[in-house]
């Protein structure tokens, strides 16, 4: 059976939603609603993850569990495939009396990227910029400095802290203001780490997958892989493939080897990060599924990063865990670029690895 | 000294710390350990690879642990045009200590640990500063990532991870080695499971992997194993520990007070002592603030499990080599099997063992 169709429009309206972590609600009500008529349970977890079920083709349908992993059997192993709904952005943790707004980062914004930008704040949306000091207030040391978190402020337009107060709270989540395009093969937008992750779990489920799956969207993942964590103990899986958007390697003047992976150049599959060692056997089922279907697949360089694999893995008595990301060029930040032939073989590679798994895992 | 002890430690020690084993690829000491201990017990592995062997024999559920992986290095970047690699450490050796270092691959492959760096504090070294060359030429790029398991000639590639290519020598009483930590507690606890008679408790020894990159063998292993009593062996280096708790090598086995993380329990701390009165081996104390073992994982582990770390006391040498004292080594063998063979006291209370009885574990 071929793999399931990539699906373009929930990964563009999940790029749109804010969803810094935390305060992934938006993001979780757009998920929900795109895969509730595929799943046989769906449930929010008390971090606030996302949990569905899904009965493989041809068995009964999953049935709610508090606790523990689906009946094994014929039917192959209990496989979580997760990916987190929260973004990087900011938080709103004073109001001054002139109005502004003192901001904390969530999760790694490089402070470099800040001056200037436009942040869309709380439930209403409400835009503020990143105070630039004028030209003619610089020293030659402000130009030659990264102004640190602590000196930046958001100016929402208003003069005094009443003012300021009416439109936006303390704890207010900021994200970048950016709206998805496309622009060519490119898909422009913000957080596609890991809303793309997101969108190919939702495509992989839209057909009865081929061994039981419970989908978890998870939450928290920039500030600690917390979601996950709670998530992986409860759910108690066989295995586990994390869904990812991970940083494209390349830059002006760097050598192909050094600027891997690549946007367009396949799935990424991670040997080794900060959190992870990728399990052998999954890694080779992915390599050899990936072979034999032509698919392109590029490795993460080893020793950069983390993810939610890192505490699945080591969730209970140990879960063997792997990772499948699309390389995107610019996260973290408000214009990612993505290749969407990237997310299809993603879809494609993950399918099929789950059809091998059903007949190669002991 | 015990001849017996001594001479099956003379004999086992130098192909434990030859077999290779980096953390997360510990392959090769896996099967040393399995040949080594054929017919003490049942054996299995875990998703993280580590080996537990079984010798229950009812009583009290205790878990004894020696991680095997030693610090290697994983290849992040190979250049296609000299077939020279990058790399990332992989546990604790410091970029200054493995310059120089010969590395060996899985399939016995060698390269050396280079630098083009001069000049400077070596402290100022990070792992950027390195290069891996294994005089192969150009490189075949990502070939592999198509097959996984295709042949693979001399080339590095992206993803290969090496341990060092330990040459043990022996100076005197003194064992200078790589891998001693921890393939000298691997080899005192395999000699004291060989030697072991009839144990009173129900134990279950886990050579742990991935230790090296924190814990997470032990992480599983607890969680897994459910101990009611646990004791951790690891190899402790003289300098990182108070230079007021007098611990140094050639003064027996070292029972941990207190390491990062880590207070020692009572009654496991009770039991270290009734088996050095048994045994008749000497113990000194070791109190370290900024380093720990596997100790603090399992202390942790579910609900807390009353543990004990015994210490083979070790110096460094500021290069690759660690030396330990073959005294010590026999001693803390001794202390094991003086600890196996008691008869429990205190540990195990009747209502954890009621629970395990009643809900069915893993």
């Amino acid at each position: 059976m071929s793999a399931p169709r990539f699906r373009e429009d929930l990964l563009e309206a999940l790029s749109n939603a804010s969803g810094v972590s935390g305060g992934e609600s938006e993001v979780r009500a757009l998920i929900a609603a795109a895969v509730r008529d595929q799943v046989d349970t769906l449930e929010v977890d008390a971090m606030g993850s996302l949990v569905a079920r899904i009965a493989p083709a041809g068995a009964a349908p999953a049935k709610h569990r508090a606790n523990g992993a689906a009946p094994r059997g014929r039917r192959g192993p209990h496989a979580m495939l997760c990916a987190h709904m929260d973004e990087v952005g900011v938080m709103v943790h004073a109001i001054e009396k002139d109005g502004r707004l003192r901001i904390r980062r969530v999760g790694g914004i490089d402070p470099r990227i800040l001056i200037g930008q436009v942040f869309r704040l709380g439930p209403k949306r409400v835009a503020g910029v990143v105070g630039v000091l004028p030209a003619h207030l610089l020293t030659k040391e402000d130009e030659e400095k990264v102004v640190p978190y602590e000196d930046l402020y958001l100016d929402i337009g208003a003069s005094t802290r009443e003012e300021a107060a009416k439109q936006v709270s303390i704890g207010d989540y900021g994200v970048f203001d950016s709206v998805y395009e496309s622009w060519g093969r490119v898909r422009k937008g913000k957080a596609f780490d890991d809303r793309v992750g997101c969108a190919v779990l939702a495509s992989l489920i839209q057909e009865r997958p081929p061994i039981p799956v419970t989908a978890v969207w998870s939450v928290q993942e920039e500030i600690g892989l917390r979601g996950a964590t709670a998530a992986a103990r409860r759910v108690a899986p066989d295995l586990a493939i994390v869904l990812e958007g991970t940083a494209a390697g390349e830059a002006p003047g760097a050598t192909a080897e050094e600027s891997a992976p690549h946007m367009g150049g396949g799935p990424t599959i991670t040997i080794q990060d900060r959190s992870l060692m990728a399990d052998v056997r999954l890694n080779d089922v992915l390599t050899r599924v990936a072979a034999r279907r032509k698919i392109p697949t590029q490795w993460k360089r080893p020793g950069v990063g983390g993810t939610d694999a890192g505490k699945i893995a080591l969730s209970g008595a140990g879960v063997p865990s792997a990772v499948v990301s699309v390389a995107c060029r610019y996260i973290h930040a408000p214009a990612a670029y993505l290749d969407l032939r990237d997310a299809q073989r993603s879809v494609d590679l993950v399918w099929h690895a789950l059809e091998a798994l059903r007949k190669e895992w002991p | 000294m015990s001849s017996a002890t001594a001479a099956s430690l003379q004999s086992t020690l130098p192909a434990l710390l030859t077999a290779y084993g980096p953390p997360g690829r510990e392959t090769g000491v896996r099967q040393a350990l399995r040949r080594l201990l054929r017919g003490t017990g049942t054996f299995s592995e875990d998703a993280i690879g580590n080996l537990h062997l079984h010798a229950g024999r009812g009583g009290p559920r205790l878990l004894i642990t020696a991680h095997m992986d030693a610090p290697g290095i994983i290849v992040t970047k190979v250049d296609s045009s000299t077939g020279a690699a990058r790399l990332g450490i992989l546990g604790g050796r410091r970029a200054a200590e493995l310059v120089g270092a010969t590395v060996r691959f899985e399939d016995g492959r060698v390269a050396v640990v280079t630098t083009d760096r001069t000049g400077g504090k070596d402290g100022d070294l990070d792992a950027d500063a390195l290069s891996l060359e294994g005089g192969a030429g150009k490189s075949s790029g990502r070939k592999r990532a198509a097959s996984a398991n295709g042949a693979r000639g001399a080339r590095l590639e992206v993803g290969d991870v090496a341990g060092m290519d330990d040459r043990p020598t022996r100076l005197g009483d003194l064992w200078c080695a790589a891998n001693l930590d921890n393939r000298a507690g691997c080899a005192a606890l395999a000699a004291a499971l060989r030697a072991a008679r009839r144990s009173r408790f129900d134990v279950t020894a886990v050579f742990a992997a991935q230790s090296d990159l924190g814990s997470r063998g032990a992480t599983t292993a607890a969680f897994g194993a459910e101990p009611e009593l646990a004791i951790v062996i690891d190899v402790a280096h003289v300098g990182d520990s108070k230079e007021t708790s007098g611990f140094a090598v050639g003064k027996g086995p070292g029972l941990a007070l207190k390491e990062s993380g880590f207070l020692a329990h009572p009654d496991a701390l009770e039991l270290v002592r009734r088996a050095a009165r048994v045994a008749k081996t000497p113990l000194q104390y070791l109190i370290r603030e900024n380093e720990g073992s596997d100790a603090r994982a399992i202390r942790m582990s579910r609900s807390g499990v009353p543990t004990a770390m015994i210490a083979i006391p070790a110096r460094r040498s500021g290069g690759l080599w660690s030396l330990v004292h073959a005294d010590d080594l026999t001693q803390v063998s001794q202390l094991i099997s003086a600890i196996l063979t008691l008869a429990p006291k205190g540990a195990g209370s009747p209502s954890r063992r009621a629970r395990r009885g009643k809900g069915g574990r893993r």
